[in-house]
């Protein structure tokens, strides 16, 4: 049932553009047809993953996992995501496992235009809060 | 334990096992066996709820009976009492004391229960509340894990050759840049249109003689000359 819903938001997403006209591509991401996977266009390095079940649509995208964190700073790094999860719109940092994440959920019964609204947000906010923790990171290696 | 305590612990679960499976899939099976038995619990609360209102009915009963029987031998007692006959209207009246008596038994016994169904009631709601949440949240921590293996299978499309691809720095690094190229190439292509159009416009002007459609020295000495004339 969730599968149908997933494949049929996915045909949605995939007619629609993002309000600058930016193209989105989609892919299902495994073969049980549970995962979507979203790019949008000159953003490719950090796809949004998108699930669906009878409580929530969930998008998710990677941040970057502990190793990519100054240990020292680690910490500092995470009390400040905390206080800046209010003030980010519509998103909000949390980790899966060893990886740090941006995610946002909605109403399965939201409409494709606030899904797309969630998915421009994401995307934005992912950038804007690699931006703002890179202090924390180590020097890419 | 709370439900996000154990949710929390079934997400971090395995963490420390670098590279291995990072949400416990055991902790996840044991929360759904939880759940299950959550559902258990509450389907017998149910039936045990059920029965309870049916001896609660059964007592209601009772106590409806006695309070019109209690009526009843009142009017009787009345009656006795108009004939004059005293003492059969004294026996009525024992009569209804045993009635009362028992009456203040059942009523106590129909309280008791009604304290019992609605805190049964309640307990209901709360566990059904209770397992609606369980449900979304092992929903949500099941989808998670899905996703992470999507995230190891594209990081590890990506590392193989060059592993500072993972970097998250870089990659805004890089998205930045191609932003930057994308609206430098949009604003040279906003200046190249400018200037064919401003040469256009030139073009045009000069066919329409309103610009000298020849620059030359000799015209240039000439207009000099004019004004030269005029002052």
């Amino acid at each position: 049932m969730s599968n149908e819903t997933l494949e049929q938001w996915m045909k949605d997403l995939a007619e629609n553009k993002l309000s600058d006209g930016t193209h989105l591509s989609i892919e299902m991401f495994d073969g049980e047809n549970t995962v979507a996977c979203i790019k949008v266009e000159d953003r490719e390095e950090f796809p949004i993953y998108m699930t669906i079940d009878e409580g929530q649509i969930l998008c998710i995208s990677y941040l970057f996992g502990d190793d990519q964190v100054n240990p020292d700073k680690r910490a500092a790094m995470a009390e400040a995501m905390l206080i800046m999860n209010v003030s980010i719109p519509l998103s909000a940092f949390s980790k899966i496992g060893d990886q740090y994440i941006m995610f946002g959920a909605l109403s399965p019964k939201a409409s494709i235009d606030e899904l797309l609204h969630e998915i421009e947000l994401l995307s934005d906010n992912v950038l804007e809060a690699i931006e703002a923790v890179s202090d924390y990171l180590t020097e890419a290696a | 334990m709370s439900i996000f305590k154990k949710l929390f612990t079934a997400a971090r679960g395995g963490a420390t096992e670098v590279g291995e499976a990072i949400i416990d899939s055991q902790a996840i099976r044991i929360l759904e066996q939880e759940l299950r038995d959550s559902k258990k619990a509450l389907n017998d609360a149910k039936t045990g709820l059920t029965s309870i209102m049916a001896e609660k009915m059964g007592v209601d009963r009772k106590v409806k009976e006695l309070t019109a029987k209690i009526t009843e031998h009142e009017a009787y007692a009345i009656q006795a009492m108009d004939k004059g006959d005293e003492s059969l209207a004294l026996d009525v009246a024992n009569k209804i004391a045993e009635f009362e008596h028992e009456l203040a038994i059942q009523q106590g016994i129909l309280d008791g229960y009604q304290t019992k169904v609605s805190s049964l009631k309640k307990m209901i709601r709360q566990s059904e509340r209770n397992i609606q949440a369980m449900d979304r949240e092992v929903s949500v921590v099941k989808t998670t894990a899905k996703v992470q293996q999507a995230n190891d299978l594209a990081s590890a499309k990506f590392s193989g050759s060059n592993s500072s691809m993972r970097s998250a720095t870089d990659s805004l690094e890089r998205i930045k840049a191609r932003q930057q190229k994308r609206e430098d190439q949009a604003s040279a292509a906003v200046d190249l249109e400018s200037e064919t159009s401003g040469d256009d416009l030139q073009a045009r002007l000069k066919n329409a003689g309103i610009v000298d459609s020849e620059s030359s020295g000799s015209s240039i000495l000439d207009r000099l000359k004019k004004q030269k004339a005029q002052s």
